[in-house]
């Protein structure tokens, strides 16, 4: 105990420095985002009045709030678990020991070298409905490729950006899946091996056991981005197609080009507040539900 | 095995929780949750006409506004080095560059240097910045002006141009007006833009039209639309679109200003704050009809709202399974269409091709608003700065850099003379599509219906609006869609104000 408390003042000047930025750049600014969602401002932010906390709640229940939220969470759905399966399989092909393998690990993990911008820019050029390569190519077997395009129709414009997003995610779940595949004991698939497990069960029963740690970052992080989307949403589609408003997400409706609260300091802090506040509700559940399940490697 | 079932359902029930309490209410829209809630009562769906009840008027006294000491430059000790924060970006940047650096070259009183961003960007950080970290110029777009107006941050160049004796005859009278409101000269138009009719003059000569006379109004639209499609020579007359910086909001703007009617009132908030939007009397609704019409009678495309690439309307020009033979663009976007077109990749249209005329609009109507964005001027409590500032505007709106920025850029000169000026001179004697933009806004009637309209929240009216539009081309009703907006909109004003003054 008392080495411990002798310890104290050495701990302390080593954390200051991380404890001071964080202090600075997210506790600052987080407090300061909770107090400003009480406040209603003018446009520059700084004549404000209080109008209490009962503007979270209005902000929460409002329909565009409620409409975006819905689109948040649809987009989670479809980018997570796709995201997640295309990653693992695609890492537990590429963790074989052939001849030329790197250059397949090298083109799946590509896409982590290519920016939102860059990824998003990529998909508007591959479907735009009136000079798109897919359009040219497929309209006769899709015919919705060409008319209205896949991101003007209300019914898969949010689809058509979670492939997108998927897409330019899939070379960090690719990367982080390798790692955690090459910490896994090789004696632990030898032994599988010899008591006569199928491949399929020593995939079931040791590689995703031993990738549980893994999957729950993987799972957290993109369900985080998927929450979060902002840049595939500014380029694909600027939260359209109108009137439906497919693709607003919580950000788009926050900051978006087309935002109506852009410029209003008081409910844009209440939203981006309440969409840290499900961000946060989902890491807690999902860390919840692995916790039991997650097998770090001793 | 089981575990991981297991664990999939609990992030499904998770996420099901989730979405569980965000179907559970109805809820107001987020505009109304603002602390000066707005009254709901403002107005009735049905009264659409002209409100009785203005903003208090809050005429701006001259005298109360900042001085423009333009002859403090005298003052200087040594070389004054100003800050302007503009949102030219990409290609136009650089001309930005080129024309700001042959002003820090010609002289050396005054050393300006240059901060780019989007123009949102750029607006945005103005309104978060305190007034110690503002630049001295800021270049900002059209639907700014009231929100800086009510920063109480800037020197109204109106004073400039008084103290100076600064020549503005030459100067288009719809460009200064733009940047005007009671009486106070704001900010000094520089680089200005203003929708245009694309055509494909191919497709003009199969239907067997003139392809030198393009449609002046909607009728003539409608017609020539009828003719292109009935003779097979496109798939489409006119490919309409619902962004809300073009077809969705900004034209709708533009159509009311050639139909000399006012979009807000308090005269388009020129002589007081508007408090209401007008967009759903009866010209705004025979203007959303014809264009639903042309929908649903198959002569227009609805190419949505222009996201993505920020030009799909254009792009239906050089659609080859299902081409428009026309289209409504800005006029900055002649450059670049005539150089992507050059590049002869697309087999359906090429550069010589591409036909401009005015915006047709109801009956023919000539003229058009001020697009595009001004200089202002920050007040910075210092004489010498001010000067200077006040300067480097003058190099910018003189008639050679107007003229030198045209024919670089492909905007409108914002004033005339700038026409018999090289370079531009001779873009336009060699290609006259460039002139199109100047000439309709040189036939702008003198009226404060073309000056436009001026509101806080103009950019998130035209959201609001957009989606509208949008609707109203997917054949919702028109009027109750339009009042619906028209809600929404006046509900915005009234949040703003209550919150702004």
């Amino acid at each position: 105990m008392k080495r411990r408390l002798r310890d104290v003042p050495g701990a302390v000047a080593m954390l200051l420095p991380s404890m001071l930025l964080l202090a600075v750049w997210t506790v600052y600014p987080l407090v300061k985002a909770f107090i400003n969602g009480t406040k209603s401002c003018d446009s520059t932010g700084t004549r404000c009045t209080d109008v209490g906390w009962q503007q979270y709640s209005n902000v929460w229940s409002s329909r565009e709030f409620q409409d975006a939220l819905a689109v948040s969470l649809k987009l989670a759905l479809m980018t997570v678990p796709t995201g997640l399966i295309l990653g693992v399989g695609l890492a537990v092909l590429a963790d074989k020991h052939l001849r030329g393998i790197g250059f397949f690990r090298t083109v799946f993990s590509s896409t982590v070298a290519t920016s939102v911008a860059v990824a998003s820019l990529v998909w508007v050029v591959l479907l735009q409905p009136e000079i798109g390569v897919l359009s040219d190519l497929f309209s006769g077997w899709i015919p919705s490729l060409k008319n209205p395009g896949l991101l003007r129709d209300p019914g898969t414009a949010l689809p058509a950006v979670a492939l997108s997003s998927v897409w330019a995610n899939l070379g960090f779940t690719f990367i982080v899946v390798t790692a955690g595949l090459q910490s896994i004991p090789r004696d632990l698939y030898e032994s599988a091996y010899v008591d006569g497990a199928s491949s399929w069960r020593r995939f079931t029963n040791v590689t995703l056991p031993m990738l549980t740690p893994s999957l729950l970052f993987i799972v957290v992080v993109l369900t985080t981005r998927a929450l979060q989307a902002y840049g595939e949403i500014a380029l694909l589609t600027q939260g359209g197609p109108n009137p439906e408003k497919s693709t607003t997400t919580i950000p788009y409706l926050i900051y978006g080009e087309n935002s109506l609260i852009r410029n209003n300091l008081g409910l844009k802090s209440a939203a981006a507040v309440l969409l840290f506040l499900v961000s946060l509700v989902f890491a807690v559940v999902q860390y919840r539900g692995f916790e039991k399940r997650v097998q770090y490697a001793r | 095995m089981r575990a991981a079932r297991t664990r999939r359902m609990r992030l499904v029930g998770g996420f099901a929780a989730i979405a569980l309490l965000a179907a559970c209410s109805g809820g107001d829209s987020i505009t109304d949750t603002g602390a000066t809630n707005p009254p709901t009562t403002a107005v009735g769906p049905d009264d659409s006409g002209v409100s009785t009840t203005l903003a208090p008027t809050t005429t701006v006294a001259p005298d109360t506004l900042p001085d423009c000491p333009t002859d403090a430059l005298a003052d200087a000790s040594g070389t004054v080095s100003l800050e302007l924060w503009h949102g030219m970006t990409g290609a136009l940047g650089e001309q930005m560059d080129a024309l700001v650096a042959d002003y820090n070259a010609s002289q050396s009183a005054v050393k300006v240097e240059l901060i780019s961003g989007s123009y949102e960007e750029t607006f945005d950080n103005y309104l978060q910045s305190n007034q110690d970290n503002r630049p001295d110029l800021i270049q900002l777009p059209e639907y700014t002006v009231q929100s800086i107006i009510d920063t109480e941050s800037v020197i109204p160049v109106g004073k400039c141009i008084d103290a100076s004796g600064f020549d503005t005859a030459p100067f288009l009278t719809s460009a200064l007006s733009a940047y005007e409101t009671q009486g106070v000269q704001w900010s000094m138009p520089f680089n200005v833009s203003n929708p245009v009719l694309f055509y494909n003059k191919r497709v003009f000569e199969a239907a067997g039209l003139d392809p030198n006379t393009p449609p002046t109004s909607l009728e003539e639209l409608r017609a020539f639309s009828e003719q292109i499609v009935e003779s097979g020579a496109a798939t489409y007359g006119i490919a309409l679109e619902s962004g809300f910086d073009s077809g969705g909001g900004w034209y709708v703007e533009q159509w009311f200003a050639k139909a000399q009617e006012f979009y807000l009132n308090g005269d388009n908030g020129r002589t007081n704050r508007a408090t209401q939007v007008l967009y759903n009397n009866d010209t705004g609704v025979e203007l959303l009809t014809f264009l639903q019409q042309m929908i649903q009678d198959g002569l227009a495309a609805n190419v949505g709202d222009n996201s993505g690439t920020g030009f799909d309307n254009l792009l239906k020009l050089a659609d080859e399974l299902q081409p428009a033979a026309m289209t409504i663009a800005t006029s900055a976007s002649l450059g670049p269409v005539l150089e992507v077109l050059g590049s002869g990749q697309f087999p359906g249209i090429n550069a010589d091709d591409v036909g401009v005329g005015p915006m047709p609009g109801p009956d023919g109507a000539p003229g058009a608003l001020i697009g595009g964005a001004s200089l202002w001027m920050v007040d910075h409590d210092d004489p010498v700065r001010a000067a200077a500032a006040w300067d480097f505007i003058t190099f910018m709106v003189s008639a050679q850099s107007q003229s030198t920025w045209a024919a670089g850029t492909g905007y409108v000169p914002i004033r005339s003379d700038a026409l018999d000026v090289e370079p531009y001179a001779s873009t336009v004697a060699a290609d006259a599509r460039f002139a199109v933009a100047l000439e309709q806004l040189e036939s702008s009637p003198d009226a404060l219906t073309s000056a436009g309209p001026v509101v806080g929240p103009l950019r998130e009216i035209r959201s609001v609006l957009a989606t509208a539009v949008a609707a109203i081309l997917d054949g919702a009703d028109v009027q109750t869609t339009l009042d619906e907006a028209a809600q929404q909109a006046n509900n915005l004003i009234a949040d703003y104000n209550a919150r702004n003054s």
